[in-house]
């Protein structure tokens, strides 16, 4: 058996570099920091040589509030509300994925109307936050319409949930056992006619936005992440579906109703800023289908919820479950000693994942390219920070 | 609509799959890996911290494992180390889609050391940069063993510690 | 706003406006009469009714309503009224007003949105007026190891060099502040001047990213200068003149778009490069340098900036009518005479609503097409705006110096050709001449 150093060296990996750092004098460093309109909660830091950029270096941790560490402290009910703070507009998909593990861990099944109503909420959370990130890339772009329609179509949606949930965002709507109230009684009609009119607009906007040349010529051949690289950096979500590879959790490991519904996971093959701005419209119009086939195959009556004490214990052992949230896969990794509190949560979110690919593209493109790039990684800084 | 029979071969198949894998492992690394549990479309394995590279360049190799879904630390005070975990997917392996395999290791609390896996699979990077500073592990072989998400003036233990207690609580 | 103050008395309150009053009117009488008199000793007056007007009968004009419309006809046709009222500064000032109000509505409802709305009773029209006494209020922040003199002159002299290219745009015949007779070149230059005034600021400013924006704004500016000059180039052989107004003139058969189109969207296009506007505004691009070149500007400074660009955008639509839409040709729809019959009347009110020295039908009109036409470039230049991202900088040199130049040479052959072959120009079938 060869020693150590030797395995070590024989598997070495070298095509993916790691970004090395430069002491150059005559380069330009600019800290697109935490307060810039064109970075969010996020700094990185860039060393520009005239218009080209050498070094890209992120550094997040801005808005770290240590959610992993509080969950220790609470037990399993008294952790929906913190744990949805990290994507506040998308909150019914980063609690499904906890509530789906807490389950595991105490061994319940949620009541069948229950888990459509989940499904629901969590499909008209992705629109949300897809709008959302939408608007943001027309800032990026310069394009202020683009800012503005989205978030116009995102408030009717915004009201939907309100009916429903009765918050604009963080939800608080999914915890262990189910949903937190039913449905009122005019939802369905009303569901169906906002999605409906929803996907006209997604109509336009195509025409409008994606068929313009000047956005073309800004994001097509920007930052191409080929099929090799994607996978050895393990990007995920619509990241990975602009690069060819066809992977969607709600395809491969469906959870809950996922296995009734019948639906197509769009993915494109350029791997470059427009490959990337243009799945998660697909994936918008993909939610259109769900929805309809969800509100249909809702059962009329019935539990929502599992009723379990508030300071359940979860048996001992652990418990890995992941969905598909708006960025990407969401994956829990909870370890439970038999109390009513876990002892450990892990918490991966595909922002954080997709954050690798940042250096690697931004190096070797123009200070003008880091707008498209950046934003088309899908990247929610607060998320990434937990 | 997927049937019930789709969904029992599912079921089937995911268990082959399991089989498969653990079996070939068993094989290889005979007493060194132990199986801890095989559920689902999740298996866990524990292993020495020397074998863990191994392991890994087998897992790559000859199943095709190739990147990592979440990768993080347990501590556990009472038997005073620190437990590793790497869930470990695969995306080109059609197969192995809804698998998750999680590789982990149990290392020393008092000189928490082991050897990165950042040149088998590149996207534990970030993964294992946060580990460090939350736990304090130190991977060998990663490049920059830094404080990442925690603010530039931390000076206290690493949080994710038992003996860190939030103040106030 | 709420209760009046407790210690309020209404005695104290009359007596304080009383004693206001009384100031104004010693300062009046003491101070503001004798100067309007000694001034008034100092210009030359006109001769009305055989007699020259002194300061005296100067005051007494509001008594006596036959002496009051020579004295406002000698006030308009003075250097002062031209410069600073119309066609110059003032009136510019308030077409471009009105353009920042036109823009701001304009975008919103394009966006599905309502816009200014809150300021003044209908629609928000005095918005501009709550910013501008917005920005006066406001204090002025200047960055530590900032180039003091030069901050503060730069904005000063980026609104007079805006100023001076109005002050080259003729309205109507014989209506332009400065009528040189190289107007053409004299705009063209002082165009040039604006790349120095913005890279002197973004360089005062002393800081990484007004400089990013100060190195775009010149790269921008320079790269379409070329095709701006290039595509004015016809004209002047078309025309004969490099004067603005005989350009004008010269276009009373047809109109120069309808012979160099291409030349007209050349020069379109690298208007919105010299303004900076949308999708050219790169030098201000939000989202990768913060503000560009603006980043340091805070109160009156970014006022005077943006009255500046606005002069600037009015001056170059302007330029763009009177080089290619026939400047102020248009179908006379006004009356020869506002009340008909009304100048040989006896009634002497009747006499000052007929304006009849004031009132120029052919001037009027000439004013009115030039404003309407002036205003519809403008929208053309706001409704791009609602419609595009921003350009990349290599894009944007790309077509600055290969794609735009090619097209004016294009247009270039074209007017050649037709004036060799005797269709145009001096002497040809369609001229004016």
């Amino acid at each position: 058996m060869s020693s150590l150093e030797e395995k070590i060296n024989e598997a070495k990996d070298l095509s993916i570099q790691i970004v090395k750092d430069t002491d150059d004098d005559r380069l330009m460093t600019l800290s697109v920091g935490p307060q810039h309109p064109g970075s969010g909660h996020f700094r990185f830091v860039i060393k520009l040589d005239g218009d080209y950029i050498v070094y890209a270096d992120p550094d997040p941790g801005y808005v770290h509030r240590g959610h992993e560490k509080m969950c220790e402290y609470r037990n399993y009910f008294q952790n929906i509300p913190h744990l949805e703070r990290p994507v506040i507009h998308d909150s019914c998909n980063i609690t499904y994925s906890y509530s789906l593990a807490v389950e595991d861990l105490i061994g319940i099944t949620v009541p069948r109307r229950g888990q459509f109503i989940r499904a629901i909420a969590s499909e008209l959370n992705r629109l949300v936050y897809t709008l959302y990130w939408l608007a943001i890339y027309g800032i990026f772009l310069g394009h202020s319409t683009m800012f503005m329609w989205p978030a116009g179509d995102r408030e009717l949606l915004i009201d939907l949930l309100e009916r429903l949930t009765g918050h604009r965002v963080t939800h608080a709507f999914n915890i262990p056992g189910g949903v937190r109230n039913d449905m009122p009684i005019n939802f369905k009609e009303k569901c169906l006619t906002q999605v409906n009119y929803f996907e006209k607009r997604l109509k336009e906007y195509e025409h409008i936005f994606y068929n313009n040349p000047l956005m073309r010529q800004r994001t097509e051949g920007v930052g191409i992440l080929s099929k090799e690289d994607a996978i050895k950096l393990g990007v995920t979500g619509s990241v990975l579906r602009a690069s060819g590879v066809p992977y969607d959790i709600r395809k491969v490991e469906p959870y809950d109703v996922y296995d009734e519904i019948d639906f197509n996971v769009q993915y494109m093959k350029t791997g470059d800023s427009f490959a990337r701005a243009y799945v998660p419209l697909l994936d918008m119009r993909e939610s259109c289908h769900i929805i309809r086939q969800l509100l249909d195959r809702t059962p009329e009556s019935g539990d929502v919820r599992e009723k379990l004490l508030s300071n359940v214990k979860g048996s001992p052992g652990e418990s890995f479950k992941r969905i598909e949230s708006g960025r990407g896969a969401l994956s829990y990794h909870i370890v439970s000693d038999g109390t009513s509190r876990p002892y450990r949560v892990k918490i991966s979110v595909g922002s954080f994942r997709n954050l690798l690919a940042l250096p690697f593209l931004l190096v070797g493109s123009k200070l003008g390219d880091m707008p498209p790039i950046y934003w088309s990684l899908n990247y929610w800084p607060v998320e990434a920070d937990r | 609509m997927i049937s019930s029979t789709t969904k029992l071969n599912a079921k089937q198949n995911s268990i082959r799959i399991s089989h498969n894998v653990l079996n070939s492992l068993v094989e290889k690394f005979s007493n060194n890996v132990k199986i801890i549990y095989d559920k689902h479309n999740r298996a866990k394995i524990m292993i020495n911290s020397e074998h863990m590279v191994e392991t890994a360049i087998f897992l790559r190799d000859n199943h095709g494992f190739d990147h990592v879904e979440s990768a993080g630390g347990t501590d556990y005070p009472k038997d005073n180390e620190i437990e590793l975990n790497y869930h470990l997917g695969s995306y080109s392996n059609p197969d192995l889609y809804p698998y998750v395999l999680i590789l982990s290791t149990k290392i020393n609390r008092n000189d928490p050391k082991t050897n990165s896996l950042i040149n088998i699979f590149p996207s534990v990077e970030y993964h294992e940069r946060e580990t460090y500073e939350m736990l304090g592990v130190y991977f060998i072989g990663h490049p920059r063993n830094e404080r990442f998400l925690l603010p530039e003036d931390w000076a206290d233990i690493p949080p994710l510690r038992k003996e860190f207690r939030i103040k106030g609580r | 706003m709420g209760s009046i103050t407790p210690d309020f008395r209404f005695g104290n309150f009359v007596g304080s406006i009383i004693q206001l009053v009384l100031v104004i009117l010693a300062l009046v009488t003491l101070l503001i009469l004798p100067i309007i008199f000694f001034t008034l000793f100092f210009i030359p007056l006109p001769v009305i009714d055989g007699q020259v007007l002194t300061p005296y009968l100067f005051f007494s004009m509001v008594v006596d309503p036959a002496r009051t419309l020579p004295i406002v006809q000698f006030l308009m046709h003075t250097d002062l009224f031209r410069a600073a009222v119309f066609p110059g500064f003032a009136f510019a000032a308030l077409i471009a007003a009105l353009t920042i109000y036109v823009e701001r509505k304009l975008l919103a409802k394009m966006q599905l949105r309502v816009g200014p709305l809150y300021a003044g009773k209908i629609e928000g029209i005095f918005q501009l007026l709550a910013d501008g006494l917005k920005l006066i209020a406001k204090e002025i922040i200047v960055p530590s190891g900032a180039d003091k003199p030069i901050f503060w002159l730069a904005p000063i002299m980026f609104i007079s060099t805006s100023a001076a290219v109005v002050s080259l745009i003729p309205v109507a015949s014989g209506w332009v502040v400065a009528d040189v007779n190289v107007g053409l070149i004299a705009a063209f230059a002082i165009f040039g001047f604006f790349p120095l005034i913005t890279l002197l600021f973004s360089w005062a400013s002393n800081s990484k990213y007004p400089f990013i924006g100060g190195l775009r704004a010149l790269h921008q500016m320079i790269a379409f200068e070329i095709p701006f000059f290039l595509s004015a180039l016809p004209v002047v052989i078309l025309s004969g003149s490099l004067n603005l107004s005989d350009i004008a003139r010269s276009q009373n058969l047809f109109w120069y778009i309808f012979v160099m189109p291409i030349n007209a969207f050349v020069f379109y296009i690298s208007s919105l490069a010299e303004l900076e506007r949308i999708p050219f505004d790169l030098p201000e691009a939000e989202s990768e340098i913060v503000a560009g070149w603006l980043t340091e500007t805070s109160g009156m400074i970014f006022g005077l900036i943006q009255l500046g660009s606005y002069l600037k955008l009015y001056a170059l639509c302007g330029l763009f009518v009177v080089l290619f839409l026939g400047g102020w040709y248009g179908p006379q729809i006004f009356p020869p005479e506002l009340i008909p019959g009304a100048s040989a009347s006896n009634i002497p009110l009747l006499k000052i609503f007929a304006l009849d020295g004031l009132y120029n039908p052919i001037t009027v009109n000439s004013i009115f097409w030039f404003t309407t036409k002036t205003f519809v470039i403008i929208l053309l230049m706001l409704i791009t705006r609602g419609i595009n991202p921003r350009i990349r900088i290599d894009i944007l040199l790309h077509t600055g110096w290969y794609k735009l130049i090619v097209l004016t040479f294009i247009n270039l052959f074209i007017v050649l050709i037709l004036i060799y072959s005797g269709i145009l120009g001096p002497g040809g079938v369609i001229s004016s001449k």
